[in-house]
């Protein structure tokens, strides 16, 4: 009986409780949400304006999204957050300009240096702040989300979606518009098309080679139509054969035994084994099931640069030597890789390594 | 027992609400991008009064652009999960209860995805549908539960782990046929992510939080009575299924409004009502405010460790929830069992 007679207080006691919840709240919703330039108040936009008068104007910009970013004229200090943006940055000669990447970005060697601001999927937004960037580089992998919150942040963000071969090389034109580059990223893209143009004459004598893509060994994972590592393999004369609409299918290994692949095509993997291509080809010819396809059998595997699944600048080296082990029979001996490779190093300001299956390392100082 | 006083609750509640404002504090400390204690304190002062063109720009950015909101989202998820687990534990009378353990947090997950492929601009729409998601779920999983009339413990723990490894399912697929930027961030949603900001003004979501606490804080004289028997409460005049109603929508408006800002963070919803009952005892009337107070401090707790522990990089939220919850689980199912 008590505590049915409690009862009645205990609307009181919600009363009081719900205000006092109700108040902090309040206080805490109490500030101007988040820092957005709309939102700031009268004295700081003021403060904002003088800001922007000390440095160059700005201008707005359309990304490869679609969104209209506002960015300064002269980009200063830019972050990347993506290893193909990254690569792209180094390969524009604007090594200077990088304030920071991600722990992906390896390529080349001094990236590793650059301050790090977490993954690519998942960057933290304070250490991205702490750099001051006036510009921040998103792509494919990165989330939505971040590309959202940088924007919410005030911080222009701006996101590159190259879905083929030629998007990349207008990817990276833009972005040396962007960085105040342009005439680096016109020499750099006109080389690496001229490299491109250069395969196709003697491809177009052979059929593409039908080659099975493993993004991913355990559970198999392929590449579909749309991404542009299928573009890639076409430059490549080769021609995947996982026809997807998703841009990372799971295959099942009775799929690529039905679909009989000519070439397998394996990437190389330079964090687990030091790029030892041989000891992967090895790995595979003792793994169950794929000890069993053809392919595997006739010792038709190929390992592909780790730079082909990269739309960077260095994709094209990629491409170069993926073709010259495709068809040997049209391209000659190693040697003529090598040549074609130093080639493609000789490109801008590249100041790539390219690793040759031979150990040479092809070094440009251009 | 000592009667519970007004007097009692609001201290304690007090008690709590300080604990979690120091706490906050501290985590706003806490980050990548070093500040002192000075700093976060004349920020805020001036941010409180206004004073917006004395705080330094970046400290504005990572400030009230990044930290507040994430502790205010996180108090918003914390509160709503463990009152949501209080009352689904009082409304099945099954201390193991909590919103993700019965895959009600799947529910509403599955409901805001599909809510996000069928009409992704409505703002408010993945709140609605995640709450859809999580009262259907609820239904479920009930009946499932239910042997010759009555509701069996581990009966409704099965239907529950059904339920949720089934939705994951569903979702997996919806997630895998659907390829696309949008949905891949998902992924991260799903292990719970108090990175992204909901679309919908947080202070219409906390609005929604204090009704639907405040609603099960009202029953909460007659869940001590139905908890002791639902026969005896019945004849001591309260009205049971009123107030399994009440319980049942306010708890899944809880889950819906959680899940969809911050996709399914478990084990919360579970660990705090019971440490504090363990603390402040079992009256309903004391467990709901002290439980979503307690809330707020666990998942304000667990993201700063989240995005603390392995700086610059971040764990989803979830997880740190997970390793805490799980063995308490555990250890609370083997206690029942002896």
């Amino acid at each position: 009986m008590e505590m049915i007679l409690e009862r009645r207080t205990a609307w009181t006691k919600l009363a009081q409780v719900a205000s006092g919840l109700l108040v902090c709240a309040t206080i805490a919703l109490g500030h101007p949400i988040r820092a957005q330039g709309s939102e700031l108040t009268p004295a700081a936009r003021a403060q904002e304006a003088a800001k922007t008068d000390s440095s160059p104007a700005t201008k707005i910009v359309t990304d490869e999204a679609g969104r209209r970013v506002t960015v300064p004229v002269n980009v200063r200090r830019v972050v990347s957050l993506a290893p193909n943006l990254t690569e792209t940055v180094y390969a524009l000669g604007l090594a200077d300009k990088l304030a920071g990447d991600t722990s992906y970005c390896d390529t080349p060697e001094a990236a590793k240096e650059k301050p790090h601001v977490g993954a690519p999927v998942n960057p933290n937004l304070e250490a991205i702040v702490a750099l001051h960037p006036d510009l921040v580089l998103a792509t494919a992998i990165n989330r939505q989300e971040t590309v959202d919150a940088l924007a919410r942040l005030g911080i222009p963000a701006y996101y590159t979606d190259p879905r083929t071969v030629s998007g990349m090389l207008e990817t990276t034109t833009l972005l040396g518009d962007l960085l105040g580059a342009r005439e680096q990223a016109a020499t750099l893209v006109r080389e690496l098309q001229d490299t491109l143009d250069a395969l196709q004459p003697q491809l177009r004598e052979r059929p593409p080679a039908h080659v099975f893509f493993v993004v991913w060994e355990d559970p198999p994972i392929s590449i579909g139509q749309n991404t542009f590592i299928a573009d890639a393999l076409r430059w490549a004369g080769a021609e995947s054969v996982i026809i997807a609409k998703q841009d990372w299918p799971q295959v099942s290994m009775e799929e690529i035994v039905r679909l009989r692949p000519e070439y397998i095509v394996l990437i190389s993997n330079h964090s687990a084994d030091g790029g030892d291509a041989a000891k992967q080809i090895d790995d595979l010819r003792v793994r169950a099931a794929w000890n069993a396809l053809e392919a595997v059998k006739l010792g038709r595997v190929v390992v592909a640069d780790e730079e082909i699944m990269r739309p960077s600048p260095g994709l094209v080296g990629a491409i170069v030597t993926l073709a010259h082990d495709l068809h040997p029979e049209v391209f000659g001996s190693a040697a003529a890789k090598s040549a074609a490779l130093a080639r493609v190093a000789g490109c801008g300001e590249l100041a790539l390594e390219l690793k040759v299956e031979t150990g040479a390392a092809v070094a440009c100082a251009r | 027992m000592r009667p519970l006083t007004p007097r009692k609750i609001v201290a304690v509640c007090g008690a709590l609400l300080g604990v979690l404002f120091v706490e906050s504090v501290i985590s706003l400390r806490l980050g990548a991008y070093a500040m002192d204690a000075r700093d976060i304190l004349e920020t805020l002062y001036r941010g409180a009064t206004q004073r917006w063109d004395e705080i330094p720009p970046e400290y504005r950015q990572i400030i009230f652009g990044l930290r507040l909101p994430r502790i205010e989202l996180g108090i918003l998820v914390g509160a709503a999960l463990s009152t949501a687990g209080a009352g689904f534990q009082a409304l099945l009378r099954n201390p193991l209860a909590d919103p993700y353990v019965l895959g009600v947090s799947s529910g509403a997950a599955l409901g805001a995805i599909l809510s996000l492929i069928a009409t992704p601009h409505t703002v408010g729409a993945i709140q609605l549908a995640a709450f859809t998601g999580a009262a259907l779920t609820v239904a479920v999983v009930y009946f499932l539960g239910r042997r010759g009339g009555q509701l069996d413990s581990a009966t409704l723990l099965l239907a529950g782990i059904v339920a949720a490894s089934f939705l994951s399912a569903v979702i997996m697929f919806l997630m895998t046929t659907i390829s696309g930027r949008d949905l891949r961030g998902m992924a991260f949603w799903l292990m719970g992510d108090l990175q992204s900001s909901p679309a919908v003004g947080l202070s219409w979501l906390y609005i929604v939080l204090l009704i639907a606490i405040g609603c099960i804080f009202t029953t909460s004289s007659d869940l001590n009575l139905i908890l002791t028997g639902e026969q005896e409460a019945r004849h001591l005049g309260v009205n049971v299924n009123r107030v399994k109603l009440v319980v049942y929508i306010a708890a899944s408006v809880l889950t819906g409004v959680a899940v969809s800002v911050s996709g399914t963070i478990g084990y919360v919803g579970l660990l705090v009502p019971h440490v504090m009952r363990l603390l402040f005892g079992t009256d309903y009337r004391l467990l709901i405010p002290t439980s979503a107070i307690g809330g707020a401090i666990a998942i304000v707790l667990a993201d700063t460790l989240a995005r603390t522990v392995v700086s610059p990089a971040e764990l989803p939220v979830g997880a740190m929830t997970a390793l805490a919850g799980a063995p308490v689980f555990i250890y609370l199912m083997r206690r029942r069992i002896r």
